[in-house]
């Protein structure tokens, strides 16, 4: 069987069942979304850091991404950070120059052997490159331990061979 | 003492204190500790000139740079400012990588060779400098120098031995004279097959004078005029009967100091103690085996002073052995510096087999000392011949060790061999983002510890979060060996107790964390020695 074919098998499966090559890694349910929509961003942990259970998952907001507003979780406290965004953008109207740029959940206890959710939604604004990936860098502690999804892939095609990739999603034209 | 016998004394010490006091730090072979450009850097545009510092002061012999295209450009114009040496570039250079190929001469006359890898605006391809050994330079190198121990040693003893202890016997003189010859002849040819091994440069250069330049000017050049001062004093010494003790003792005493102003032993350290060691073990030998020839032959031939001489030699050869043993356990100790040496390096293997030999010579030596010299002195025919063959096998011996001693011009003492390994392995990884100086000390395998050293894109500083070094060998399959690095409060980041197990070019990566979502990863390679 020819290369080309397994890539053409797996891809139709992994389309077909809905998961992600890199399923160990924390990532987005929705891997793409088109510019200048809402977007809601589910942020899908399935383990801890070395076995310890995860006690504070920190999102980074990237820029051009506004509007931000994460959606509360039963035992987990949220904390936003908001600074000025780097330009203003138009949103219904309005110009918006600054909003969260750091969501943090912090205080829960997620063990290593459970899977959990941690959900936003902001707005991804019409100017955003279109067919290039928006990163999401997570940093996930647990206890005295970090893990930091934090590389961000120079190209769509090599997110599979970083260690730590930052969960990402793929840049669509605006409807 | 005679008054010709006391200025005799006085020229030959004032010789040897010259030789002693001649300015001359060196430790070892020069190391290069730091250039500009830095090897393995990337520059943006091309330098005025390059800079190489040394762990001691050199003479540079070669400079040349390897250009992208594969041309070499010489360069020719470089001044020494203290112990670095600045060369002036001649020209603009194409962007691409290059290839500084530096050979210079340390203090202790030996050439020491390396080379830097840079690249002006971005790096490319470039051709590997190779560096050859000339087996014809070396042997015939490695034959002058035994011809010159042989001149030094059995031509001056020689003459030292008929004029002062064969009471007017004259045997051996053709031998010693022959002897003297071949030194005079060998120690100029040493000096330009030494140009010519410090240059690597092939047989047919020898024609050029740089190549004689270049050999003069290593430590070397003093041994060879020093040694033909005593070789032509020792000829004279023999030629004119009347002067022949106060040449000869001369001579010997030249003998002595040719071998203290270069080689391996007399460039160790301290040098107020290497330097007379070397002297007085060269002496020593000159005496020694010098006198074999002439008292043998009168031994075999039954002259009538046969008797008087060998009393003379024998009465005196015992607080020589000791002084010839004993200088040489000195130099020894300081050049091996640890036992395992002795089978670990080629130093080591060399002296291992001169000591096997010594054991030999030094059985016979005590054996004719205290079983035949009585018989022989007293007139015994049969005990005299058979302490000439005895004497005979103990020349064959001597030359031997002649030819071992020769062949450490080729191999460094571990004493500097250890200074050489503990040389840090030094990387350099840019990226547009940060730039990191990686340091491993010592620089080859085994336990080391690595220091980090980072600037931002703008070579400011770099204030990270966290660094983590990760090393790995895909060609080896060794998968990447991860460490966080701790601050130890001086501006670097260190990691300690890191093993690296072995040799060979190793993939460093320095990740560094700028801020909490924020990493930066500098990535290169870094050679560890074996």
């Amino acid at each position: 069987m020819s290369n080309l074919v397994i890539r053409l098998v797996s891809f139709g499966a992994l389309t077909l069942f809905g998961c992600a090559a890199a399923s160990a890694h924390i990532t987005l349910e929705t891997q793409e979304a088109a510019v200048g929509s809402t977007y809601k961003a589910v942020l899908r942990v399935p383990h801890g850091c070395e076995g310890a259970a995860t006690n504070v998952v920190r999102i980074k907001i990237p820029e051009g991404f506004i509007s931000v507003k994460p959606m509360p979780k039963a035992g987990w406290k949220i904390e936003t950070v908001k600074g000025k965004y780097a330009q203003s953008y138009e949103y219904y109207g309005e110009q918006v120059s600054e909003g969260v740029q750091e969501v943090a959940w912090s205080g829960g206890e997620l063990p290593d052997e459970f899977y959990d959710e941690f959900v936003l939604r902001g707005f991804l604004t019409a100017g955003l490159p279109v067919g290039e990936t928006l990163s999401f860098p997570v940093v996930q502690e647990c206890g005295d331990k970090a893990e930091r999804w934090i590389e961000i892939p120079k190209a769509s095609a090599d997110a599979d061979s970083l260690e730590f990739p930052a969960p990402g999603i793929k840049l669509l034209p605006k409807k | 003492m005679s008054p010709v016998q006391a200025l005799c004394w006085l020229l030959a010490s004032l010789l040897l204190s010259a030789v002693i006091l001649a300015p001359n730090p060196a430790a070892a072979h020069a190391a290069l500790i730091k250039a500009e450009p830095a090897d393995g850097t990337v520059i943006a545009t091309s330098p005025s000139a390059f800079s190489l510092t040394f762990s001691e002061p050199v003479s540079p012999l070669v400079l040349t740079l390897l250009q992208p295209d594969g041309s070499s450009l010489a360069l020719t114009s470089s001044r020494l400012d203290s112990q670095t040496v600045v060369i002036a570039n001649p020209q603009p250079l194409a962007s691409g990588t290059h290839v500084l190929s530096w050979r210079v001469v340390s203090e202790d006359g030996h050439p020491v060779a390396g080379s830097l890898l840079f690249s002006v605006g971005a790096p490319s391809a470039a051709p590997q400098p190779a560096e050859p050994v000339d087996w014809l330079v070396r042997s015939l190198l490695w034959s002058a120098k035994v011809a010159l121990y042989i001149g030094l040693f059995l031509g001056i003893g020689g003459a030292f031995a008929i004029a002062w202890l064969a009471k007017g016997g004259r045997e051996g003189q053709r031998f010693v004279v022959a002897a003297l010859l071949a030194g005079l002849l060998a120690a100029p040819a040493s000096l330009g097959l030494q140009g010519l091994d410090a240059l690597g440069a092939r047989l047919h250069g020898i024609v050029l004078p740089a190549v004689w330049e270049t050999g003069f000017a290593t430590s070397f050049g003093w041994t060879v005029l020093v040694a033909l001062a005593a070789l032509a004093a020792a000829l004279l010494g023999l030629v004119l009967p009347r002067l022949g003790r106060p040449l000869t003792l001369l001579a010997l005493a030249g003998a002595g100091a040719a071998l203290a102003a270069s080689g391996h032993a007399s460039a160790a350290d301290p040098q107020w103690l290497t330097r007379p060691m070397v002297f007085l073990h060269g002496v020593a030998i000159a005496f020694w085996a010098g006198a074999l020839v002439p008292l043998g032959l009168a031994l075999w031939r039954k002259t009538s002073m046969a008797g008087i001489f060998l009393r003379r030699f024998s009465r005196s050869v015992l607080p020589v052995f000791a002084i010839l043993v004993g200088a040489g356990v000195v130099l020894a100790v300081i050049q091996v510096e640890k036992p395992s040496a002795l089978i670990d390096t080629a130093y080591g293997r060399l002296l291992v087999a001169k000591l096997a030999l010594l054991a030999v010579l030094f059985a016979l030596a005590a054996f004719n000392r205290w079983r035949l010299t009585a018989p022989a002195g007293s007139g015994d025919a049969p005990a005299r011949t058979r302490l000439a063959r005895s004497i005979s096998v103990e020349i064959l011996l001597a030359v031997l060790i002649f030819g071992v001693a020769a062949g450490w011009r080729f191999t460094p003492p571990p004493r500097a061999l250890a200074i050489a390994a503990a040389q840090p392995a030094i990387a350099h990884f840019h990226t547009p983002q940060a730039m990191a100086e990686l340091t491993i000390t010592p620089g080859h395998t085994g336990e080391v510890a690595a220091s980090i050293l980072m600037f931002d894109g703008d070579f400011g500083p770099l204030d990270a979060k966290e660094v983590t070094l990760v090393l790995s060998k895909p060609d080896s399959g060794i998968e990447p060996l991860k460490r966080p690095a701790t601050k130890p409060g001086d501006g670097t980041w260190r990691v300690d107790n890191l093993v690296i197990p072995i040799a060979g070019s190793w993939n460093a990566r320095i990740d560094i964390l700028v801020s909490d979502f924020e990493m930066t990863k500098v990535e290169g390679p870094i050679d560890i020695r074996p």
